[in-house]
């Protein structure tokens, strides 16, 4: 039911509507030249199909404007809007079949140029149906959006890729002389673009490709950089690279990005502060790709220091930029825990690469964190290792043949720094690095040296296995020349201190003592026998032997140490006939034969001037039971120089006259053979004097376990506090215990260990 | 661990009383010449006889075994023993006694001492535990059996058969388990 009130305010609505599309015309004239307006510029503004030629009219833009006139006049404009874009939405099909043909052309052929035709397509529909700029900002702003809207529902997925390919082709585009097969669509063909790729940007902007798919064009430039990076930087790393990269991103890649990020810029000045933004995204982007590139070479780039040195430059200079600090100590890390810490690389490796990641880590990071970090392993690791002293004491000495040494010739002879404590009070003083550890300590930049030392916690075990070194050396020298020794000496004097080397120096003056003492004894009576003489309190255990010297070398030892007691009554001479080298002339009947031996040969054939065959029992009793095994070597020398002859049932005999078979092979009635070398060494090594020690606490842990019953480890341990020196671990009694459980002496239950009896 | 035997407890008292608080008397003298004899009995090896501190931080009070001497009634035995150093040693001769239970005819077999001349009167300084120890392993086969302190034994020692039943039947082999 309709109330009067309602009614009236209907006819009053209806009234206003017609008068406003009426416009004051008299009767319905302004209605009729509305409606006229209305069908001029909906058929204007109809999106017609491109492909169908017929649908193109000229239309009289007079009469158009006219009628947009006249609309705007009765305020119709957005209803018209809404209209065009209605009937859009209708002729999408128009567009959308033509898209599917390229999309399907482009999925067959891979061939991106299908994209960008799509691409200019679409441009020529945008035109075509875009409304003239005269009905203002508004209505083609909303024209545009409703385009855009329309393709992008529109594009398939696989068009992002291709659209990724396109993009792609136009890096190279910047600098290829042939334009590209696209460049020659219809679209374009009257343009003269300053640049081939110019009028496709144009069309990704128009189309509002470019902000849609930002992302996908910036990663398109992520990976042309990773990819020339990964080209031009692996394994190169003599020369620095990061600048030359610089050089590339400005000469190659800028340009490009001035199509895609600058392109509405007039001025350079604009175009470069257009570019800032994204420009350093990429540079970011550079150093990281350069960072990881090194990182994951960096095991190599370490091997090959000091040739890597610009690598490691560029590396610190990408760290400073980016983030990548614990990467590369992971990687680090990892790779030397690979390739480093096992079982397979002689310890003289691990060291020597130990040094140059201290070298190369303090290039990258001078304050030492990373290296700490790093470090911390390989040092752990070479702890472990039974020969690691023995390396860097024979590195410390210059072991002449071994080549490469760990310490670096130009460096300065510094003594062992001890760890320092920050000085505040330094005007210089700079906190720890950020990223240092609660265990970071800081190790100024100090010499290698001092590095290798620290691996141990005390230099005194660097100083016994120098003594045993320097034991081995002195005596395996013949010429009596000990300069060499003696400016080593003086070397380690400056690194270890004067007083930890005093033994040194003692073995030292042994050496040059018994040489003065030769010489006097001499001059009273000459003698063939030229000994050394040794304090033994300062010279390491060596290595005992029951051997004594049969016949005239029993008589020139004797000899000699009659005249040596008359020289230095307070003194006696106690012999090690086991060492030393004997040079004989053997006198046979038909020939001579000069060798060079070891005192065991010599004795042996001592022997044989008092008669002619020996059973090799005998013969060891002799020289005071020697082992089969030494005594069957010693003769065989013989055996070989034809001397002897092995009769097989243990028996040997001299031959007086050579043997057809044995000198038919050399003519020459004298020889001279080369010293048997390789021998034991003379000298007991650190570890040996440590098994011998361990010898004497076995007999404490026997009386012990003897008397006391079972007894736990701890009280093994406390109790071993009785023995003499004793200073080892818990867990080193431990592993030495579950020796001798293995070899069967002893036996654990529920962790008491008693003896196996 | 220090029960090795419990037959040893009811004599433990008697003996506790004599060296009183080691260390306290007992100069560094004294000390560093038991941890010489120590050193010298482990490193000499003498076979059947040892002894060691009962404990690290008492060096007065030792453990010993003996092993029964091979061609005597003892061989194959092992006895273990309980050495008590004086505080002014070695000028006085340690205290000593059996902790196993030991039919001999110089060892009583209740308290475990011990009747030997150079424990007693004839003490003399140069001894040492393993001097100690040597004796008395060979008084196991040659007893003094004009001063006995088990009379049955000593009369019985001429008849080796019921004598070595005797030792055997007294004989307790000593376990690491009963500590």
């Amino acid at each position: 039911m309709a109330t009067d009130a309602l009614r009236a305010q209907i006819a009053g609505k209806w009234q206003s509507a017609f008068s406003r599309l009426n416009r004051g015309e008299p009767g319905i004239s302004g209605l009729l030249s509305f409606s006229e307006a209305w069908d001029i510029a909906a058929e204007f503004l109809h999106p017609r199909d491109l492909t169908d030629p017929t649908s193109k009219k000229d239309h009289d833009m007079q009469k158009v404007k006219g009628a947009f006139d006249t609309l705007s006049k009765a305020k119709m404009l957005p209803l018209l809007l809404e209209n065009f874009l209605e009937s859009m939405r209708k002729q999408k099909y128009h567009i959308e079949r033509e898209v599917s043909q390229f999309m399907s052309q482009y999925d067959n052929t891979d061939d991106c140029q299908y994209i960008a035709a799509l691409v200019l397509r679409l441009i020529e529909w945008y035109k075509a149906w875009a409304p003239i700029p005269e009905l203002g900002y508004t209505i083609l702003s909303a024209y545009t959006l409703a385009f855009h809207t329309q393709t992008f529902s529109i594009l398939p997925p696989s068009f992002s890729r291709g659209f990724k390919s396109l993009i792609a082709s136009t890096l190279v585009l910047v600098d290829s002389a042939t334009p590209p097969t696209w460049a020659n669509h219809p679209a374009l063909e009257h343009s003269h673009p300053r640049r081939p790729d110019m009028p496709l940007w144009n069309a990704f902007d128009q189309l509002g490709l470019l902000d849609r798919y930002e992302s996908l064009i910036s990663s398109v430039c992520y990976e042309h950089i990773e990819t020339h990076i990964q080209e031009s930087c692996s394994g190169k790393w003599g020369e620095p690279m990061l600048a030359r990269l610089r050089e590339w991103m400005a000469e190659k890649v800028v340009p490009w990005m001035i199509m895609p990020y600058a392109r509405g810029a007039r001025s350079t000045d604009e175009a470069r502060s257009m570019l800032q933004g994204i420009g350093s995204r990429f540079d970011f982007h550079v150093c990281k790709t350069l960072s990881d590139l090194r990182t994951k070479e960096i095991f190599d780039i370490i091997i090959d220091y000091p040739d890597s040195l610009c690598a490691l430059q560029d590396l610190k200079e990408c760290l400073q930029r980016v983030d990548q600090r614990t990467e590369l100590v992971q990687t680090l890390r990892k790779a030397n825990k690979k390739r480093l810490l096992h079982p397979g690389a002689d310890t003289k490796d691990i060291l020597l690469q130990y040094v140059s990641i201290i070298r190369c880590l303090r290039i990258i990071d001078p304050p030492g964190v990373l290296l700490f970090k790093v470090a911390d392993p390989i040092r752990k690791y070479l702890r472990e290792r039974p020969d690691t002293i023995r390396c860097i004491v024979a590195s410390l000495v210059g072991d002449g043949e071994s080549g490469d040494s760990l310490v670096d010739e130009n460096e300065p002879i510094q003594p062992l720094q001890q760890l320092q404590v920050d000085d505040y009070t330094d005007p210089n003083w700079e906190p720890e690095p950020i990223d240092a550890g609660p265990e970071f300590r800081t190790n100024k930049p100090s010499d290698v040296i001092s590095t290798l030392v620290s691996i141990y916690d005390s230099k005194d075990l660097f100083v016994k296995e120098l003594q045993v070194l320097l034991a081995q050396r002195l005596l395996s020298i013949k010429d009596g020349n000990f300069e060499r020794e003696r400016r080593n000496i003086e070397i380690l004097k400056i690194r270890f201190g004067e007083s930890a080397l005093q033994v040194c120096e003692v073995m030292l003056r042994d050496m040059t003592d018994s040489k003065r003492i030769d010489q006097h004894v001499q001059s009273q009576r000459s003698m063939s026998l030229h000994p050394t003489i040794i304090s033994r309190h300062f010279w390491p255990p060596l290595q005992s032997s029951t051997i004594t010297m049969p016949g005239q070398f029993n008589e020139l030892q004797d000899e000699y140490s009659k005249q040596y007691a008359t020289f230095k009554p307070d003194k006696k001479l106690r012999w090690l006939p086991h060492l030393g080298s004997i040079q004989l002339e053997l006198t046979l009947q038909d020939r001579t034969v000069s060798a060079d031996v070891p005192p065991l040969e010599a004795a042996f054939i001592e022997l044989f001037s008092e008669k002619d065959t020996w059973p090799i029992d005998e013969l060891r009793a002799k020289v005071g039971n020697v082992d089969r095994i030494s005594a069957g070597k010693a003769l065989a020398t013989w055996v070989e120089l034809g001397v002897l002859r092995a009769e097989g049932d243990g028996t040997y005999r001299l031959l007086e006259v050579a043997e057809e078979i044995a000198s038919s092979g050399s003519a020459q009635s004298t020889r001279h053979v080369p010293l048997a070398e390789e021998e034991a060494p003379a000298i007991m090594t650190v570890q040996q004097q440590q098994a011998e020690q361990m010898k004497v606490y076995w007999k404490f842990i026997e009386g012990m376990l003897t008397n006391l019953g079972q007894l736990s480890l701890d009280r093994i341990q406390s109790m071993l506090k009785l023995a003499p020196g004793y200073d080892r671990t818990v867990e080193q009694l431990a592993g030495f215990m579950e020796a001798a459980r293995r070899e069967g002496l002893v036996i654990v239950k529920d962790g008491v260990w008693k003896l196996n009896r | 661990m220090e029960q090795i035997n419990p037959s040893a407890v009811p004599t433990r008292n008697a003996q506790k009383a004599a060296p009183a608080g080691p260390g306290a008397e007992g100069g560094a003298s004294t000390i560093k010449r038991l941890s010489s004899e120590l050193m010298t009995l482990m490193m000499s090896s003498s076979p059947g006889i040892s002894a060691f501190p009962k404990s690290d931080s008492n060096l007065y009070e030792w453990a010993g075994t003996i092993e029964g001497p091979a061609g005597t009634v003892y061989a194959g035995l092992c006895y273990k023993i309980s050495i008590s150093f004086p505080p002014n040693y070695p000028y006085v001769a340690p205290t000593i006694k059996y902790d196993s239970p030991c039919y001999h005819p110089n060892v009583d077999i209740k308290s475990g001492a011990i009747c030997l001349d150079i424990l007693q009167d004839q003490w003399s300084a140069i001894y040492s535990v393993q001097t100690i120890l040597l004796s008395l392993q060979s008084l196991l086969g040659e007893p003094n059996n004009a001063s006995p302190l088990n009379p049955d034994a000593a009369n019985l020692w001429d008849t080796p058969e019921e004598f070595k039943a005797q030792v055997l039947k007294h004989y307790r082999a000593a376990t690491d388990d009963s500590a």
